[in-house]
């Protein structure tokens, strides 16, 4: 039997989704392993092939470079840019995230590339392109020199204005290769060619950073297929949300932050899909914070402003709105006497009181537990047992107590508070952007979406819920969705009126032969081209995407009516003035030929009722095994579903019926 | 216990999130580069009374000031006399404004023909008029070189704005275009505000909505009174100077603030403060109420939820006539120096009594610099900048370079942005290595830019801080360096700025800037 196979790094577990040449699906979750995050996926690998077969498609997402940027553990690097400018990265853009902090700390990298491994030279290229001052080329290869004797690994170039002529960049990499032989390169010209020295030198600091560390982890990962006689190539997620072959992914590692939540939208787009929904939204819940995407015309809505931690990453990514919420976040009272949940987490260790691992504060999945929403004998699979007494005690002292409620009033009204929360984050994605919510499917994800979705829904006015087979490993199975793409981009940031026709279209052309060169280095062909634009009003600092026809004769003029139609979609209010060109994007895409799934269907709950409390109403709900639903039955809620990776609750006034790739839920009072 | 504690954290939510939403709205699509690049706008959420309910993310200096508009507003217009779609508008100083480009508008939430709330914006405009673009000019002395005053309006009814007022502002200003556009990024802030506010009456009931909302206020009150009776009581004195008023450059301009700690309310008398001054730096009591509320929030803690409740244990003493509480028409444009000296002062009043909580005094300056002249086309251009010095080192940690502090948080023009905008190169951005105090947490240093203008003539106006009087050390920690600054004629003459300038700008000519250091925290090792 010949197996496709994806296998996602998360903080705590490692996912995979392996799918039989029959469409029969397997999904496996193991601890990861934070030293040395490829033996967990060794691990997974050896399970999955202990029966035998061979391996058709091997897909891999990782949290290693976002965790090395996060942690400072990527490798030392050194910078050398502009003379003058070699402070801009530890001064960024004079901000800080906490307006009220008196005592904050850096807000820039300054870590990551300390003073004296910043070095500049002389040489400059103006706003138009035009060479001001020659490179002092040996002032490149002293720098080199000054860099490999404070024993820097990888070494960075950004000078100013290169996202409009990289000549002394490609040239100053030319001399590290001459004084440095081998020695990682990244150019802010390649990384991130756009305007904003800042943002675009943070990125290429990131890049280079990253790519010994990413070369040795992905070496180890092919290392790992290689002993397992796995021969075909190692394909890896991109932030962008699509795949690309290891080598590419050695060439640019910076491409490969930020790619979990993107993953988890695909595969969130592809349940959608499933389901018949071209138009959705996911929300995938873990334990420190809840993660919400906006589905459209089945795809991922995407953005360019990435950031990691406090660091701006310029690279595409599903357009994700983030919130401190998850079955970590903790309740407590203000000072002012109010109940709040989160920001802050138990996080894995110690966790919420119930793991009974030295956490006291109270969770909500303490609260979760004391409303008899979570089997503690079965929680997550059974790996874990949870503590109830730990949960209750908790809960009681610190919440209960303080504000003269029963227990279960508490937990109640933890889980009231951490909804509205996370309803909230799905109204910044939807409504506040002049999207109704009421005409979208909500899709509940990670361990925790299905026991807070239905209320998320209700508040919001959503009727319909869409749940995966597997809302645990969405994120592995959106691998085996995900196309292999390959994209390129170049800045501008000028006035299409001083861009003449011809100049946009060599440009295009050029952007689309790089992606088609990158395209056959993974051995593929693309079946789709995207050209899009990034442009504002002159004057404006926001840019708004604009797709380009293929093949037009008159790129310019398509980006000019298509920005000012798309200014007054997305503000009600547009005008005919100048518009800027930012920047130039090409995608191309070969879409993935991954056929239907069929999930086991083996249940390990047996049936029967439970006392709950949902809404505040104490309840005998009964207790349902997903795989045990035969499709195309509806029943009416309450109900309580169990499967092996999470746990949907329905309340009353909701149905649900099985579908073979999901289960919907419908409001039906 | 009068709400169940969960309703009452889901209305704090959703208060927040209708806050952020407006703030978005504004923020997307605005065309003033200042609010731009500088997000140099704010929105928040009021009771009909005018207490605050809910403020979006935003500069602390415009949340601060929208408060006393709205009260301004609310005292020409009683609520009795609003109608559904009205549109408030104001932005004169002398009537409970801030500084002319700070428009603030209001309109009210109507649900079964009450008034549940009101929703409010405030924001620079590009230009309003007055002696120089952008209106705020270094050299004015009076109110009227500063640009259009709107007394508190009605400016519109049912949603639409006012033609003829709108024609009458559209001929006093530079940029009408761009001022109709970002005034109507405001009034659809305050739009989706009320739509927001509506829903959510429909959902908890007005009367409940309007009962929570005022029991948060309570709550937040009862909070800061609690965290005020924590500290120790006493009265401490801080005093420090502005440079200059920008128009009479030798001569100092003193500040002094007494801070009175008891039980718990907190007093601040600013009597000893100048008088007001010819230049400028006059800052009317909406700029001095926004850094007294940026100083009570940053001591009485991040726990406590952010309302008009915060405020209301505080008293505030301006001397009638003073730098802080200027008659008309004293000038009052460039009020940010005079906000950041206060809110300073304040904290170092309290850092005598709390040395472990208040960090060292952060570089004090937020330099304002705008070049502008004509592009080959004749149409004028503005390119502005502001560049920060560092944060003061604390019990904690040391300050941190080059960054925004205090009332402030706006970000800085990318080197590029700016030499695409105007004929100028950047020739170096830099730390001021050796600026910060020194300490046994050194303070923050400051920053160094040096610009070369590559086609005059361009009109320079520069506003520095901290070149006559240092950062000040706390807890045994040192002064920081003050700050310095230079004209570099293409002729090799070189010009020294005493803190404040406004001058030409030929081809070739450089200008070179150094902001102060801040101060060090505890005594070196």
């Amino acid at each position: 039997m010949m197996y496709e196979i994806g296998i996602d790094i998360g903080g705590t577990f490692t996912d995979a989704v392996c799918r039989a040449a029959d469409g029969s699906t397997r999904l496996l979750k193991v601890p990861s392993t934070p030293r040395d995050p490829s033996q967990a996926v060794g691990v997974a690998l050896a399970r999955l092939l202990a029966d035998g077969g061979g391996v058709a498609r091997f897909l891999h997402g990782t949290t290693v470079a976002t965790n090395a940027i996060l942690e400072g553990t990527a490798a030392k690097v050194g910078l050398i840019t502009t003379a003058g400018f070699e402070d801009a990265l530890e001064i960024g853009r004079m901000v800080r995230a906490a307006n009220y902090d008196l005592s904050f700390g850096p807000q820039t990298p300054v870590d990551v590339v300390p003073a004296e491994r910043r070095l500049g030279v002389a040489g400059r290229i103006g706003p138009d392109g035009a060479e001001v001052s020659a490179l002092d080329e040996a002032a490149v290869a002293r720098a080199v020199h000054d860099l490999l004797a404070q024993g820097v690994q990888a070494i960075a170039i950004s000078f100013l204005f290169a996202f409009i002529n990289p000549a002394h960049e490609q040239r100053a990499r030319e001399i590290v290769a001459r004084e440095a032989p081998g020695l990682a390169v990244s150019l802010s010209s390649e990384v991130d060619p756009a305007i904003r020295e800042y943002e675009r030198t943070c990125a290429t600091v990131f890049d280079a950073a990253l790519k010994p560390v990413m070369n040795v982890y992905l070496s180890r990962i092919e290392t790992i297929l290689a002993g397992q006689g796995v021969s075909v190539p190692l394909q890896v997620m991109h932030s962008r949300g699509g795949l690309l072959g290891a080598g590419a992914a050695r060439g640019r590692p910076i491409r490969l932050t930020l790619s979990g939540p993107s993953a988890a939208a695909i595969g969130a787009a592809s349940v959608f899909r499933d389901a018949g929904f071209e138009q959705g939204v996911s929300i995938d819940v873990g334990g420190t914070s809840a993660d919400v995407a906006l589905i459209e015309n089945g795809t991922p809505a995407l953005r360019h402003d990435g950031r990691i931690g406090k660091y701006p990453v310029r690279v595409p990514t599903a357009d994700v709105l983030a919130v401190a919420a998850g079955g970590g976040s903790i309740a407590w009272i203000d000072a002012a006497g109010g109940l709040r949940v989160g920001p802050r987490s138990a996080g894995a260790d110690p966790g919420p009181a119930c793991y009974g691992r030295g956490g006291v504060l109270p969770t909500v999945l303490d609260a979760s537990v004391v409303l008899g929403l979570v089997d503690p004998t079965r929680f997550a699979n059974g790996e874990l047992q949870l503590r109830p007494d730990l949960a209750e005690a908790a809960i009681r002292r610190d919440i209960a107590e303080p504000l003269g409620m029963s227990l279960v009033e508490a937990a109640t009204a933890i889980h009231r508070v951490i909804n509205a929360t996370m309803a909230e984050a799905v109204r910044q994605m939807t409504v506040a952007r002049g999207i109704d919510p009421r005409d979208f499917p909500l899709m509940p994800a990670g361990g925790g979406g299905g026991l807070h979705v239905a209320a998320i829904a209700e508040d919001l006015g959503m009727t319909r819920i869409v749940v995966p087979a597997a809302p645990g490993v969405l994120a592995a199975t959106g691998l085996l969705e995900a196309p292999l793409e390959h994209d390129a981009s170049r800045g501008f940031f000028r006035s299409l009126t001083q861009l003449p026709e011809a100049a946009l279209r060599e440009a295009i052309a050029g952007l689309t032969a790089r992606c088609a060169a990158a395209m056959a280095a993974d051995g593929a062909e693309a079946d789709e081209t995207e050209v899009s634009a990034a442009a504002s009003f002159m004057g404006q600092g926001h840019t708004l995407d604009v797709v380009i026809p293929t093949g037009t004769d008159t790129p310019g003029e398509a980006i000019r009516l298509g920005f000012i139609e798309a200014h007054r979609l997305a503000y009600g209010h547009t005008r005919d003035a100048p518009v800027r060109l930012v920047e130039l994007r090409v995608v191309q895409r070969k879409r993935s030929t991954t056929g239907a799934m069929r999930w086991p269907a083996h249940a390990t709950t047996p049936d029967g009722t439970r006392a709950a409390t949902i809404y505040g109403q104490a309840l005998d709900v009964p207790i349902l095994h997903r795989a045990r639903l035969a499709p195309g039955e509806r029943r009416q809620g309450p109900a309580i579903i169990e499967q092996a990776d999470s746990t949907t609750v329905v309340p009353p006034g909701w149905a649900f019926t099985a579908h073979p790739t999901h289960l919907l839920l419908e409001v039906s009072p | 216990m009068k709400h169940d504690p969960a309703t009452l954290e889901i209305i704090r939510r959703r208060l927040e999130g209708i806050a952020e939403e407006m703030q978005g709205i504004m923020l997307r699509s605005a065309v003033s580069p200042i609010v731009r690049e500088a997000n140099d706008a704010s929105a928040s959420i009021f009771l009909p009374d005018g207490t605050v309910m809910a403020q979006s993310v935003s500069l602390p200096l415009l949340l601060g000031c929208l408060l006393p508009a709205v009260q301004r507003l609310l005292k020409q217009f009683p609520v009795e006399s609003m109608a559904p779609g009205d549109i408030f508008a104001m932005n004169d100083p002398y009537d409970g404004g801030t500084h002319i480009p700070d428009l603030s508008l209001m309109m009210p939430v109507f649900v079964d023909g009450q008034v549940v709330a009101l929703a409010g914006t405030i924001f620079h405009h590009q230009d309003m008029g007055g002696l120089t673009p952008g209106s705020v000019p270094t050299n004015a002395t009076e109110i009227f070189h500063e640009g259009l005053r709107l007394p508190p309006l009605r400016l519109g009814r049912d949603g639409v704005v006012d033609e003829q007022i709108l024609r009458i502002i559209g001929v006093n200003i530079r940029t009408a275009d761009a001022f109709e556009w970002d005034l109507n990024a405001q009034i659809a802030a305050c739009r989706a505000a009320v739509t927001r506010l509506q829903e959510l009456a429909a959902r908890h009931g007005a009367a409940p909505l309007t009962a929570m909302m005022r029991e948060l206020v309570d709550r937040a009150e009862a909070a800061t009174r609690a965290a005020i009776r924590a500290m120790p009581d006493g009265r401490w004195v801080y005093e420090d100077a502005l440079d200059n008023d920008g128009v009479v450059l030798d001569q100092p301009v003193p500040l002094r603030v007494t801070v009175t700690v008891r039980d718990d309310t907190i007093t601040l008398d600013f009597t000893g403060t100048s008088p007001q001054v010819k230049g400028p730096v006059n800052a009317v009591p909406a700029g001095v109420m926004a850094g007294a509320y940026f100083a009570i929030r940053a001591v009485t803690g991040h726990d406590i939820p952010n309302n008009g409740g915060c405020f209301r244990p505080l008293a505030v003493i301006l001397p009638e006539g003073s730098l802080l509480n200027p008659r008309a028409p004293a000038a009052v444009n460039a009020r940010t120096g005079t906000v950041k000296l206060l809110t300073n002062a304040v904290l170092g009043a309290l850092a005598q009594a709390m040395p472990d909580r208040i960090p060292a005094a952060n570089s004090g300056v937020s330099v304002v610099m705008a070049l502008s002249g004509r592009d080959d086309n004749g149409a004028a251009f503005v390119v502005t900048e502001a560049l920060q010095g560092g944060s003061g080192g604390s019990a904690e940690r040391p300050g941190v370079n080059c960054v925004s502090t205090d009332i402030g948080n706006t970000m800085n023009q990318p080197a590029e942005a700016m030499e695409m905008d105007a004929p100028v190169r950047v020739h170096r951005l830099a730390v001021r290595r050796g600026s910060g105090g020194p300490g046994l947490h050194p303070g923050g240093c400051g920053t160094i830019r040096e610009y070369e203008v590559l086609k005059g003539p361009l009109t320079l106006t520069f506003r520095g801080e901290r070149h006559f009087h240092p950062a000040r050390g706390a807890a045994g920690g040192g002064d920081g360096r003050m700050s310095e600054a230079h004209v570099l004629r293409a002729d090799g003459r070189r010009e020294e700025i005493r803190s404040k300038l406004s001058t030409v700008l030929q081809t070739g000519d450089r200008l070179v800037m150094a902001t102060a250091g801040a101060g060090g925290w505890g005594t070196p090792e």
